[in-house]
């Protein structure tokens, strides 16, 4: 049976909020009021949400839907790049592999016809990959930093023997490239093992049969396994070329 | 006879975060010699090596390598040419034959054979043996090995043997002044003044950035100018990361950290050892 919750059944759900004050007060957390203004932050943000999305679902249209989803891409690339603080242009390569990641991944759900270009599909479809692309771009950044400031000896070491900069840094791409792409891969090979994935858990409460549920899931997880791999790639590459300069030199990068 | 000029310095200085870390250097540094730049942690030896093969540049004037000024050689051929071996050994692979063509890929296994002899390594001991597990005099003459590999001009040795007991250090000295005795020259940074004029045929002594002398190894007082002390303060060259190298474990050195186990390129770095 299917049953679309009330404003009333989420008043009771609030309820909830309670005994977790209730626990913080008793307990003397010291963190009853970061409670209360978390769970009433949700509530603003998600209906603000809401509203945002149904006008643009009856009134984007294809284009607003891309504009919204170019808007997500930004505030991505500008999250990622506080984890690449210290590489030269890390808002850069991050808006790189984020926009090259959901583009070639959207592009080929919408042209094989798996999605339809309908705000309502292309946004959160849009919305899930532009996150996925933005966690890829991340670990990468993160990474790359870490190797860098690591294995400096290593790298000067084969750039002394003279080996392009590309060729001196390939163990620290791949990686970067690797530890950006292991979370997907862990969360792919147990789907449905250890949870039910959000896709499927919302179609199911939603009413949908099981065995079409899985169906989009299984397209979401796919997609997501391209968008985490082109987008830690080409965020690679981008930084890979910030990192060294002219005479094929590991510029200073703070740790 | 008079040796063609490897290296000429001509007003070089480098300026980091404002300070000197080397000031107005003019130098000639000659071919098929043994050079040593000598001088305490600090003194900007190890940073003058980075600029040879331009590994930093200076803030200002030339640094010319056989008559041409560094910046207008290709990058990558002058390293190939000035091949610059770090003081604290690196292993970039797991095998000690992928080690030694890591510069150079195509190497038969006859070469590789005869790049181990010429650094006093025994190939019957040596191959199939994974680098990380060397002691540190074994990996410091394969990383020289590895050098050579590449078919230098020149090697640039930043403090080869600190790092080393007394003995692996001896041994590196003496591949070193066997290399020379095949024409092959050598610059050298150190901070160690007895080691540097038994292994050096020329010696430049550098105090906070400047030479305070240089000419043939026996005809300076080395000790006596090594151990004048600075005329002012004692800062520690911000670039110079092998500063303090006299407190290090002699058998210490570095491999990558991070990585996935054996490769045969450079696909996967060996694991810390620490």
């Amino acid at each position: 049976m299917t049953s679309i919750p009330t404003w009333s059944a989420v008043a009771v759900s609030g309820l909830l909020v309670l005994v977790a004050v209730g626990i913080a007060t008793w307990q003397r957390l010291g963190i009853s009021r970061d409670v209360v203004i978390a769970a009433l932050r949700a509530l603003v943000q998600l209906i603000a949400v809401g509203a945002v999305l149904a006008w643009l679902f009856a009134h984007a249209g294809v284009a607003g839907a891309l504009a919204w989803i170019v808007a997500m891409t930004v505030v991505a690339a500008n999250e990622s790049r506080r984890r690449g603080r210290g590489i030269p242009r890390a808002y850069r390569a991050a808006l790189l592999g984020i926009t090259v990641g959901t583009a070639a991944t959207l592009g080929v759900l919408v042209a094989g016809g798996v999605i339809s270009t309908e705000p309502q599909v292309l946004i959160p479809i849009g919305g899930m990959v532009v996150s996925g692309s933005m966690q890829a771009a991340s670990l990468t950044l993160t990474s790359l930093r870490r190797s860098a400031v690591e294995n400096r000896a290593a790298v000067e070491a084969a750039l002394s023997l003279g080996l392009p900069a590309h060729q001196a840094f390939a163990s620290e791409m791949r990686t970067a490239v690797r530890t950006a792409l292991i979370p997907t891969i862990d969360s792919t090979r147990v789907v449905g093992l250890i949870s039910l994935p959000g896709t499927m858990t919302g179609l199911i409460i939603a009413g949908v049969d099981p065995l079409v549920a899985i169906r989009y899931q299984l397209i979401v997880m796919y997609m997501l396994l391209a968008a985490w791999a082109v987008s830690s790639l080409v965020t690679a590459r981008a930084a890979q070329g910030a990192m060294f300069d002219d005479a094929q030199r590991l510029v200073p990068i703070s740790a | 006879m008079e040796r063609a000029e490897l290296f000429s310095l001509e007003s070089v200085t480098l300026v980091v975060d404002g300070r000197r870390i080397l000031d107005g250097l003019d130098e000639h540094i000659h071919d098929g010699v043994v050079t040593a730049i000598a001088g305490p942690s600090g003194s900007g030896k190890s940073t003058l090596l980075r600029l040879l093969n331009r590994l930093a540049d200076p803030t200002s004037g030339r640094v010319l390598f056989r008559g041409t000024d560094v910046r207008d050689l290709d990058v990558l051929d002058l390293r190939r040419r000035a091949v610059l071996v770090q003081q604290r050994p690196v292993a970039l692979t797991h095998d000690v034959a992928a080690e030694v063509r890591v510069g150079a890929p195509g190497l038969s296994d006859a070469d590789i054979a005869t790049l181990l002899r010429r650094v006093a390594l025994d190939p019957a001991e040596m191959l199939g043996r994974d680098p990380t597990n060397l002691s540190g005099g074994e990996l410091q003459r394969l990383c020289l090995a590895r050098a050579l590999a590449v078919g230098p001009e020149v090697l640039l040795l930043d403090e080869p043997t600190s790092a080393l007991d007394p003995r692996s250090a001896d041994a590196v000295d003496a591949v070193i002044r066997a290399l020379t005795a095949d024409g092959l020259a050598v610059v050298l940074v150190s901070h160690d003044v007895v080691r540097s004029a038994r292994v050096a045929d020329d010696v430049r002594v550098l105090h906070e950035g400047r030479v305070t002398a240089r000419g043939p190894a026996g005809a300076l007082d080395l000790e006596h100018e090594l151990m004048s002390p600075p005329e002012d303060g004692h800062d520690h060259d911000p670039d110079d990361v092998r500063a303090h190298t006299s407190t290090h474990d002699p058998h210490e050195h570095v491999v990558r950290p991070a990585g996935q186990p054996p490769a045969s390129d450079l696909a996967a770095r060996p694991q810390e050892q620490t």
